[in-house]
């Protein structure tokens, strides 16, 4: 891999640290300004490296490493660090709590509206939106973590005490955050003849098979998940599940963009705030499912698991969190490969059910389906396909090609692709709009993913050849100069046709970028993939090798001369590191045993000219 | 300010390292006096380079004072009574620095109440007349280091600070032990809370150095093989995980002094014409002694977590 994750990481956390700590106070906002979400992207441009790879750790002062603590030295030395990151996540916490201690998770600079002189109301800068709970979930979960280990270090008082308070205000979020996720689920159910129902078949309809029989199969495939969601019983989606029966109907799950419509109240322990009524239209949109998915994820992860990050009443919201998680996967994935034989995933671009098509939908429902491969170990044969429609994505989305002068692609990357929020002009004030650009990153993020999956060394020798190509779109697409030196995003970097974003960091970028970066990392630190052929042949050289090995100590050369008993000595140790590395890295193996065998060889040769004489 | 150097193990540069930290600090401008506690081995003047006490004084040293037979140990004034021209002759704006050599054929002395006071006389003494006294203890739990203990916990001391510095080398073996000093059975915390004194207030004035540090990464090993400098760095994440178990990590360290040529081959101070007209010796170097010596009063440097 050409992209080096560590160096990468390092000059990022070095640009964040230089542009958000000036005279000893934190510049929140950035390019959009502040609110929830970015201010929370900022941070876990900090805390996912801390927390996700184990180089990166800043937990325990004792063991932070040289390099690590001088990229962050804006903020202090490294017993400082912890402490300042303490004091910002404090402030962070604090400054999105309603007076009344009702945890805010609103889109505020976020929104767009179709008319830029048509300002959103403060009733509607106020809404809350998913990709804030899915942050907050992501960032509340990093923050208890690292106060976990960092509060063990610890035996001053003072500290203690702000450590103590935003473990409770982290939780307090999370909680909340979660409750907005199960309050945001919704499960869309229309008629098979409506335009939506028709849309789904068209979409599921690889081969020309009659629509009816089409809706009878989509309900079979689907039987599973419409009978698991008459589990759901707590928060959205619950309603509308008795329609499903009806044989003429079909569905949609998944998260909304915010709370749902007539989202009932969730039942909770402890004091959360208020749960404020939902004006979101109780539809699913693809980008706030996979924003949801991704954030819901990290509750069932494994250091989740190992320091018991949940207290039992957030393990209770899980376990519901847990079955739409499965649901939402499992209905993507199954209309994205309904047919075997073409998916429709790869009928590229996905057409909505409200019958907006785009390549950013496929990537998007591609983001789902990868989420399942990776949760129950796909085979190759699936990787390959998924991996195709990544390389056809990025091909589409002029990434590995290059752009015509007019290219409607470039619309998806600058302003970005933008949809309507439907109901947010229910409070007063105009229709919002949500504008998403993170087409690459994405991309990146999940062509890692597919290749961390392959078991197939040409299959992922291909994908990260790719992850290369996209990854060196980004860093031209870094700031030359400004605030935001060095971190994201400035499209005019490669695509001419575009105005520049001016100096400040699009935080929202960034944090996509490192989250890139972190799987790159994860995935660099595994073991290499052995190739069957590779370790049976290096084996078969050492057989050979150590056969000659032991003839040549029959014939007495362990007590020639120093010259070769060294070379002897050498080679004896080469061949048993070759055995010890054998089945982890049997190319090693192979070059260790190509050595000895050249070593004797050259004494086998030199004897024979012992007996040509004349 | 009372500053006990020590160490566990000889040869780790206590002695060396704390001279150069006392002769930086005062010319840093602070006033400093350089006690010599190492009662078996009383060297430091070839440190300081002065003759009459190279091997101790003749003079009436510590030795004699603690033990009675005279009413006041010799102080040496280093800038007039080095030998060494670079030395001599206080550059403007320096603090003082005076020696306080022990005897000439002075050894180790055992430790009663008598001498205890005497010792609490003379750290009060000096600590009224100069900003920093710097105490070399031996290496090693030595009855120096009981004295000290049991001077500093009397009632009479407590107005006046005190701090320890624990020297060690970046090694596996001087990590344990310099750890065993300190929290081992009979170490410094052990027996400072037999004579009295707060466990917690204790530990929390102990810092550990390191001495003759090398660093895997510098460009000084440029001459190494990559598979030896592989290695190094790996022994150096080790070394960094054994130091955090054994709380010599690097939330209890004050500074760490890189290994020097000059220092190798010969104990001296380091002066600036060492660094910047004979270029013999780093200015790495000399910088560690720098920011040792400033932060052995600043009172950040001496926070914990």
């Amino acid at each position: 891999m050409r992209m080096q994750p560590r160096q990468q990481l390092l000059e990022v956390w070095r640009a964040t640290a230089r542009s958000s700590a000036k005279n000893g106070k934190w510049i929140w906002g950035g390019r959009d300004g502040a609110n929830s979400i970015s201010d929370a992207e900022q941070l876990l441009c900090l805390m996912t490296p801390a927390t996700g790879v184990e180089s990166f750790k800043l937990d325990q002062p004792n063991a932070t490493e040289e390099h690590v603590a001088a990229a962050l030295r804006n903020l202090g030395d490294p017993m400082e660090i912890p402490q300042r990151l303490v004091r910002v996540l404090t402030e962070y916490m604090e400054r999105y709590t309603d007076t009344d201690g009702t945890p805010v998770f609103s889109g505020d600079t976020y929104f767009r509206t179709a008319d830029p002189e048509d300002e959103p109301t403060s009733a509607q800068t106020a809404l809350d939106v998913v990709d804030s709970f899915a942050m907050s979930v992501t960032l509340a979960l990093a923050t208890i973590g690292f106060l976990r280990v960092f509060r063990s270090e610890l035996r001053r008082e003072d500290i203690r005490r702000e450590v103590d308070k935003l473990e409770t205000l982290a939780s307090k979020r999370l909680t909340a955050a979660m409750i907005g996720l199960l309050r945001s689920f919704t499960v869309y159910v229309f008629d098979a003849d409506s335009r939506e129902g028709r849309a789904l078949v068209r979409t599921a309809n690889q081969s020309g098979l009659p629509p009816r029989q089409v809706v009878e199969r989509l309900r079979r495939a689907l039987r599973q998940v419409s009978a698991t969601l008459r589990e759901v019983t707590i928060g959205s989606g619950a309603a509308q599940v008795p329609d499903l029966d009806n044989p003429n109907r079909l569905f949609e799950c998944g998260w909304s963009w915010g709370i749902a419509k007539d989202a009932p109240l969730v039942d909770v322990l402890g004091d959360v705030g208020v749960q404020r009524d939902g004006v979101a239209q109780p539809a699913p949109y693809l980008y706030f499912t996979v924003v949801a998915l991704d954030g819901i994820a990290a509750l069932f992860s494994e250091r989740t698991r190992i320091l018991g990050l949940l207290n039992e009443e957030q393990q209770r919201l899980a376990r519901a969190l847990q079955i739409r998680w499965d649901l939402t996967q499992q209905y993507w994935s199954t209309i994205a490969s309904f047919d075997p034989v073409r998916w429709p995933l790869e009928d590229i671009p996905w057409r909505t059910n409200d019958e907006l098509e785009n390549d950013y939908f496929s990537l998007l429902v591609t983001a789902v389906t990868v989420q399942d491969l990776v949760s129950r170990q796909a085979s190759d044969v699936e990787l390959e396909r998924v991996g195709r429609v990544l390389e056809e994505l990025a091909n589409r989305g002029r990434i590995t090609r290059r752009p015509l002068g007019t290219d409607s692609a470039i619309a998806m990357h600058s302003p970005g692709v933008r949809f309507d929020l439907l109901g947010s002009d229910d409070p007063g004030g105009p229709q919002l709009a949500w504008v998403v650009s993170d087409f690459s990153p994405l991309l990146l993020k999940r062509t890692i993913q597919v290749a961390g999956l392959a078991r197939d060394t040409e299959l992922r020798g291909r994908l990260l050849a790719q992850a290369d190509v996209i990854w060196d779109h980004l860093e031209r697409r870094r700031l030359k100069s400004g605030p935001g030196h060095a971190l994201w995003d400035q499209p005019s970097g490669i695509f001419a046709q575009v105005d520049s974003h001016g100096d400040q960091p699009s935080w929202y970028y960034t944090e996509r970028v490192v989250e890139c970066l972190v799987t790159a990392a994860n995935l660099v630190s595994r073991a290499p993939l052995r190739s069957e052929m590779l370790t049976e042949l290096a084996g078969e050289l050492l057989n050979e090798a150590d056969h000659l090995f032991d003839r040549e100590l029959l014939g007495g050369a362990g007590e020639a001369g120093p010259a070769l008993r060294n070379s002897l000595q050498t080679a004896r140790a080469s061949l048993r590191r070759a055995r010890d590395v054998l089945s982890d890295r049997p190319g090693t193996a192979f070059v260790l045993a190509s050595d000895v065998l050249r070593e004797l060889e050259q004494l086998a040769a030199a004897r024979q000219d012992v007996f040509e004489v004349e | 300010m009372l500053v006990f150097a020590t160490s566990d193990k000889g040869g780790t540069g206590r002695s060396v390292t704390s001279s150069n930290v006392a002769y930086r600090r005062s010319l840093q401008g602070s006033d400093v006096c350089y006690l010599d506690f190492d009662f078996g081995s009383p060297t430091a003047g070839t440190i300081f380079n002065v003759d009459s006490a190279s091997r101790g004084t003749t003079e009436g040293g510590l030795h004699s004072y603690l033990q009675g037979r005279i009413s006041e140990p010799q102080m040496l004034d280093v800038w007039t009574q080095s030998d060494r021209p670079s030395l001599r002759h206080r550059p403007p704006g320096a603090g003082r620095l005076v020696l306080l050599p022990g005897d000439s054929g002075g050894g180790e002395f055992a430790v009663n109440h008598e001498v205890v006071q005497r010792c609490i006389r003379l750290m009060r003494r000096l600590d009224e007349e100069f900003d920093l006294c710097l105490l070399d203890l031996s290496a090693g739990r030595s009855y120096a280091t009981e004295m000290v203990l049991a001077a500093t916990a009397e009632p009479e001391m407590r107005a006046v600070t005190a701090r320890w510095l624990v020297f060690h080398r970046w090694t596996r073996q001087h990590i344990i032990a310099a750890s065993g000093l300190v929290y081992g059975e009979r170490g410094i915390i052990e027996a400072g809370r037999v004579w009295g004194h707060n466990q917690q207030e204790l530990m929390d004035s102990i810092r550990f150095v390191r001495t003759a540090v090398v660093d895997p990464n510098s460009v000084e090993l440029a001459g190494l093989r990559p598979s030896q400098v592989a290695w190094l760095r790996d022994c150096n994440r080790d070394l960094q995980e054994l130091a955090s178990q054994r709380k010599v990590g690097r939330t209890t360290m004050l500074g760490v002094i890189p290994l020097d040529p000059v220092l190798q081959w010969r104990e001296q101070l380091i002066s600036d014409n060492d660094v910047y007209a004979r270029q013999i010796a780093n200015r790495e170097t000399v910088d560690a002694f720098d920011s040792l010596a400033k932060r052995l009063t600043e009172d950040a440097a001496w926070e914990t977590l």
